[in-house]
Parts: C-alpha cells; sequence; structure tokens
C-alpha cells in the first residue's frame, strides 16, 4: 500500500547524499556481519554436539583439545543405538507424538467450534473457566493428576492402575486443551457466519457445518496446534519421567535421562543420542517453518 | 464490519437441537475441566492440607505444610534460584532478543537462514540442549574450559560452584528461547508503517531518535506480550535443572518445580509438594497482576 511516498521519500533522502549512502553501505555490511557471527554462535552447541558425537574418548579429553575428531567415529551411532533400546524409545515417542496431535485437532477443534459459532446456555463463563486454566502453571495440577491415574484401573497394568502405562500421556489430549480450543476459536470467529447459515438453510445440521464449512477452512490453524502438539509431545521431559516405569515404555526424553545417568563422561556416545535426538523436530521444522513462526507470532508459544 | 454484518445476518432463532449439539461437542473439554486442570488445582488446595504418602490415608495437618515450607532451607534456596533466574534471564533475554530482531528486520539474501540458525534451539527438547551444555561447561575439557584457557582464565566449575551454578543456568536458557521471542519481536516490527520512520528520518531525526521515539514506544506491545510469557515461563523452569542437577546434589540450582517434583515423586511427600505448588503458584499470579497493573505506564497501543 502507498508506496509512491516511501520511495520517494526514500529517495529524497539517498540521493544527494553520497557520503550518507556510503557510511549506510559500510553500516550494512557490519551488520550482516554481526548476524552471520551470531548465527554461529548460536549454532555453537550444535556443531559441537556433531563433532563431539564422531570423536574417541580419548580424543574428547586430550589436550591440546581437537576441534574436529581426526577421522570421524561412525561406529558411535550404533554402539549409541544399541546401548539403550533407542528403536523402542524413537517408537514411542512417536506413536505419543502422534495419538495427542490426533486427540488435540479432535478434541479442541469440536469445542473451539461450540464457543465460536453455537449458542448455548453459559458459553461465556465457561469459555473464561477455560481460559483461566491456560495461565495456570501445569506443576499446580501435576499431583492431583498423579493421584487421579493411580486410582484409575487398568486391566493390563503391573500396578493395576494408570502408573506405569503409557495412557496418562495421552488420554488427556482427547479431553480438549486450553491452548488449541483458543487457537482454533479465535480462526473460527473469523469465517464469514453467512456459510453456516446458507448451508442451514440446505438442511446441514450443526455436525455438518462443524465437519465440512469450519474444518477444511481452518486448516491453517489446525496444522499449527498440529506441529506444536507433535513437538511438545516429543520435547516433554516431566511426564514421562513421572508416570513410566518399565524402560519398554520409555520415551526419547526419558530414555536420554537414563542414557545420561549411565554413561557418565562418554560424551561421544551422549552427543550421538542427543543429536539422533533432535534430527526429526530440525525435520520438522524446516519442512513448516512457516507454520512454526506464524504459530509463534500468533500466540508467543515456544517448545 | 465483521460485527456489523453478522448482527445484520444472525438468523432469527437457533438451529434445531443446537445446544444439545454444543454440550455433545463440547463433552470431552467438560470431562478434561473437571478431572484434568480445572477441578485439580481445587484438589491441589485440598491435599496441600494433608500429610500423605500416597499408601497410608492422607490425614488433615492444617496450614502445617505451609509453615514448613517457611523454615526449609532448601525450599528458600529454591525460591532465591527461581528469582533469580526470572530476574536476570527475563530482561536480559528480551534485551538481546529485541536486538537480533532489530538486526534482523531487513531485506537481505540469506536472512531466512540465519533466522533458522536462531530459532533451531527453540524446536530442540530441553534434555538434548542440556546434555550438550553440560559437556559444555564440563569442568574437565569442556568447551568453554578450553575457550577461556585460551586467554589464561583458569578452568571454572560451572555447574557446581554455587555463585556460577545459576548465571551459567541462565545463559543457556537464554540461548534456548531466544528464538521464540525474536519471532515474535520481527511480527512486532514488521507491523510498524515504514511511512512513520521515513517521515521521521525526513524530518532529521537520526538513528537513535528514530529508535527512541518511533521503534520503541510503537513495540511496547510485542515486549509486554513476551514479557509475560517469559515471566510465567521462567518461574516454572524444571527440564534444564532435572537434567544438570540430577548428577550433582549439590542444590546449586534447585528451583521450586524441581523442588515440587522431587518431594511429590520421590519422596512422595504430596501434601506437602502440593503446598510449595501453591505457593509457587501464588507468586506467578501476582507477579503476573502487577505486571499486568503496571502495563498502562509503559504500553503504548496504537
Amino acid at each position: 500500500m502507498t508506496t509512491p511516498a516511501r520511495t520517494s521519500a526514500r529517495a529524497a533522502a539517498t540521493r544527494p547524499r553520497p557520503p550518507t549512502h556510503h557510511r549506510r553501505t559500510i553500516r550494512k555490511a557490519l551488520l550482516i556481519g554481526l548476524l552471520i557471527g551470531g548465527g554461529i554462535l548460536m549454532m555453537v552447541p550444535f556443531l559441537w554436539m556433531i563433532s563431539t558425537s564422531l570423536k574417541t574418548r580419548a580424543e574428547v579429553f586430550a589436550t591440546p583439545p581437537s576441534l574436529l575428531p581426526a577421522s570421524p567415529q561412525w561406529q558411535n551411532y550404533p554402539d549409541m543405538w544399541n546401548a539403550l533400546p533407542f528403536a523402542t524409545f524413537f517408537f514411542n515417542s512417536a506413536k505419543l507424538a502422534l495419538l495427542n496431535t490426533v486427540g488435540a485437532l479432535v478434541s479442541c477443534s469440536m469445542a473451539a467450534y461450540a464457543f465460536a459459532v453455537l449458542r448455548f446456555r453459559f458459553r461465556e463463563p465457561l469459555f473464561a473457566l477455560l481460559l483461566i486454566t491456560l495461565i495456570i502453571p501445569f506443576q499446580v495440577v501435576l499431583i492431583p493428576n498423579f493421584v487421579l491415574y493411580r486410582l484409575l484401573p487398568h486391566p493390563f497394568s503391573a500396578s493395576g492402575n494408570w502408573i506405569g502405562t503409557q495412557e496418562p500421556l495421552w488420554v488427556g489430549a482427547f479431553l480438549g486443551g486450553a491452548f488449541g480450543t483458543f487457537l482454533l476459536r479465535q480462526f473460527f470467529l473469523a469465517i464469514p457466519h453467512e456459510l453456516a447459515d446458507a448451508a442451514r438453510v440446505d438442511g446441514a445440521n450443526p455436525w455438518h457445518i462443524y465437519r465440512y464449512i469450519y474444518l477444511p477452512l481452518a486448516k491453517p490453524a489446525l496444522a499449527t496446534l498440529a506441529i506444536f502438539t507433535f513437538m511438545w509431545t516429543w520435547n516433554d521431559l516431566i511426564d514421562p519421567i513421572i508416570y513410566l516405569r518399565d524402560i519398554s515404555s520409555f520415551t526419547l526424553t526419558a530414555g536420554l535421562a537414563l542414557f545420561q545417568g549411565q554413561y557418565v563422561g562418554k560424551w561421544p556416545l551422549l552427543m550421538a543420542g542427543a543429536l539422533v535426538s533432535v534430527v526429526p523436530m530440525i525435520i520438522l521444522f524446516v519442512a513448516a517453518q512457516r507454520h512454526f513462526v506464524r504459530g509463534i507470532a500468533m500466540s508467543g508459544i515456544k517448545g | 464490519m465483521t460485527g456489523l454484518g453478522r448482527s445484520a445476518s444472525r438468523r432469527s432463532g437457533p438451529m434445531a437441537g443446537e445446544a444439545r449439539w454444543a454440550w455433545l461437542v463440547l463433552a470431552p473439554t467438560l470431562i478434561g475441566l473437571a478431572v484434568l486442570s480445572a477441578g485439580p488445582i481445587i484438589a491441589t488446595l485440598g491435599i496441600a492440607l494433608t500429610k500423605w504418602d500416597l499408601l497410608r490415608a492422607p490425614t488433615f495437618v492444617g496450614l502445617d505444610n505451609f509453615a514448613g515450607l517457611v523454615t526449609d532451607d532448601r525450599f528458600l534456596k529454591a525460591l532465591r534460584n527461581t528469582f533469580f533466574y526470572t530476574a536476570v534471564s527475563v530482561p536480559l533475554g528480551l534485551s538481546i532478543a529485541l536486538g537480533v530482531a532489530l538486526a534482523l528486520n531487513q531485506r537481505i539474501r540469506g536472512i531466512a537462514w540465519i533466522r533458522t540458525a536462531y530459532f533451531l534451539p527453540v524446536v530442540t527438547s530441553t534434555i538434548a540442549i542440556a546434555l550438550v551444555w553440560q559437556w559444555i561447561y564440563s569442568p574437565d575439557q569442556g568447551l568453554l574450559n578450553q575457550a577461556l584457557g585460551l586467554f589464561g582464565i583458569p578452568a571454572q566449575n560451572w555447574l557446581s560452584d554455587p555463585t556460577l551454578a545459576m548465571p551459567s543456568i541462565v545463559a543457556m536458557s537464554i540461548w534456548q528461547g531466544l528464538g521464540v521471542n525474536v519471532i515474535i519481536f520481527l511480527a512486532g516490527l514488521q507491523a510498524i508503517p515504514e511511512e512513520l520512520l521515513d517521515a521521521a528520518s525526513v524530518d532529521g531525526a537520526g538513528r537513535t531518535a528514530r529508535f527512541r521515539h518511533i521503534l520503541l514506544p510503537l513495540l511496547t506491545p510485542s515486549i509486554f506480550f513476551t514479557g509475560v510469557l517469559a515471566l510465567i515461563d521462567s518461574f516454572q523452569v524444571f527440564d534444564q535443572i532435572f537434567v544438570l542437577e540430577r548428577p550433582r546434589p549439590t542444590d546449586a540450582t534447585i528451583t521450586v518445580v524441581y523442588f515440587i517434583y522431587e518431594n511429590g515423586f520421590k519422596f512422595f511427600k504430596m501434601g506437602y509438594a502440593s503446598a510449595a505448588s501453591w505457593v509457587l503458584f501464588l507468586i506467578v499470579a501476582a507477579f503476573t497482576a502487577v505486571y499486568f497493573k503496571l502495563q498502562g505506564r509503559w504500553v503504548h497501543y496504537q
């Protein structure tokens, strides 16, 4: 919009004063240098992780230290992978992340639809209650949730209740979530009302309108919620260490915590494990950068 | 515009069975509220008034748990560390993020790649990150000590020295969280009309003046927004403490959430842990309320 005024102002500011222009170029070059330097600084821990993961143990503690491995020890990766059941950890993390994503998409979109479109008693106070739970820190509900899952009977668990099973790590996702509901409600509110009215005239019921009008139109917001839910579950540490007991049920984060305890000082293997655990998230991020950036700019959420 | 269109075309009556449909699609959320989020907030307060190890029936002890916390040196230390973490990481993290966002806010080829570098730590799990930093901070041959050794600075025990431990964790957390704040600031910067800045420079405003009198005031909503998120977030710091504190039970970096975790799930003092979580909740609520109250003094909405 209205670029002519801006370009002319800019031209007027730059054209008649070559020294300023020159100084501006230098400043810009400096700035870019600083940015690249900062970017490299940000990458140092990752580069150090990669470099260490390919070193021998002797190299890691050598004086003077080496920046790069003399010859890459690719064997560290299979060694790490077989030290603990990492394939199982991967499978568990992926399974739980997918279950949480599906649960959040289904339950939050339904609730958001009710709050944004349908009319019913107590709509406003219920939504306010949901918003309050958004602000409350998670550790306030940590202990009652644990107590609840300890009371629930479970047919296949050694304890007879839900402790030690993976169920506490995903069932809750199907019971709504304040963040997802809020995000999708905002999106639904922006969808023109006339679409639903037209469908209603044609005999559609509220479920049809949700399924065939609101859900398809909300795809970008659903994608944002899916990506963040997947990332949160994948990176979650406190819930797996509280609820999981048996190593075969561990997620990658819980597995890494165990690995850390068992392989103290064996940095090449630990770094290999850390690197392998973050690769899926980095791929997801690069593939869906747009959604990440928009989701954060929209809501300020993070990992 | 939307509001007008909506009220004009608002249908006369509700859809057939609209309220019934609403309760149906809301059912999962209502169950979740009752048993997993809103309900448990009350339950925590109840549990906080008891002594309960999960094995025997809980016994009512009144406010004993809260009285115990006040005289518990570990809890006070956890509080101090958490306050320190918040007081340093929030303002410092936001200032650095603002600087980076200002620098990144221009059209240069390849800027997306640099932005990715700043953002990568955000999507990475804290445990993986903390493992790397544990190695960077390691007293024997860690990267940081090696780098400082080049300048003749003696090796430090970054994570077990009581004065260095919390600052080391703060540095790591700022590094990890930087990307989130940068993105919010960038969104705020991109919403500022360029005409305003150009007009100011035509009027002779220098770089500093433009920053102070135009950019900064217009960014205050973004600063406020990132501030409240960082504030709430920093009081809940746990993952990095769990990874870095566990191998060295020196308590140098114990935080309130770690204290809650330990008492609840290692010592099975459910009442005591619940009391600590309520104290934390009240502190976060009080800080957030004050923060919101003060926003009128410095936040400019357009």
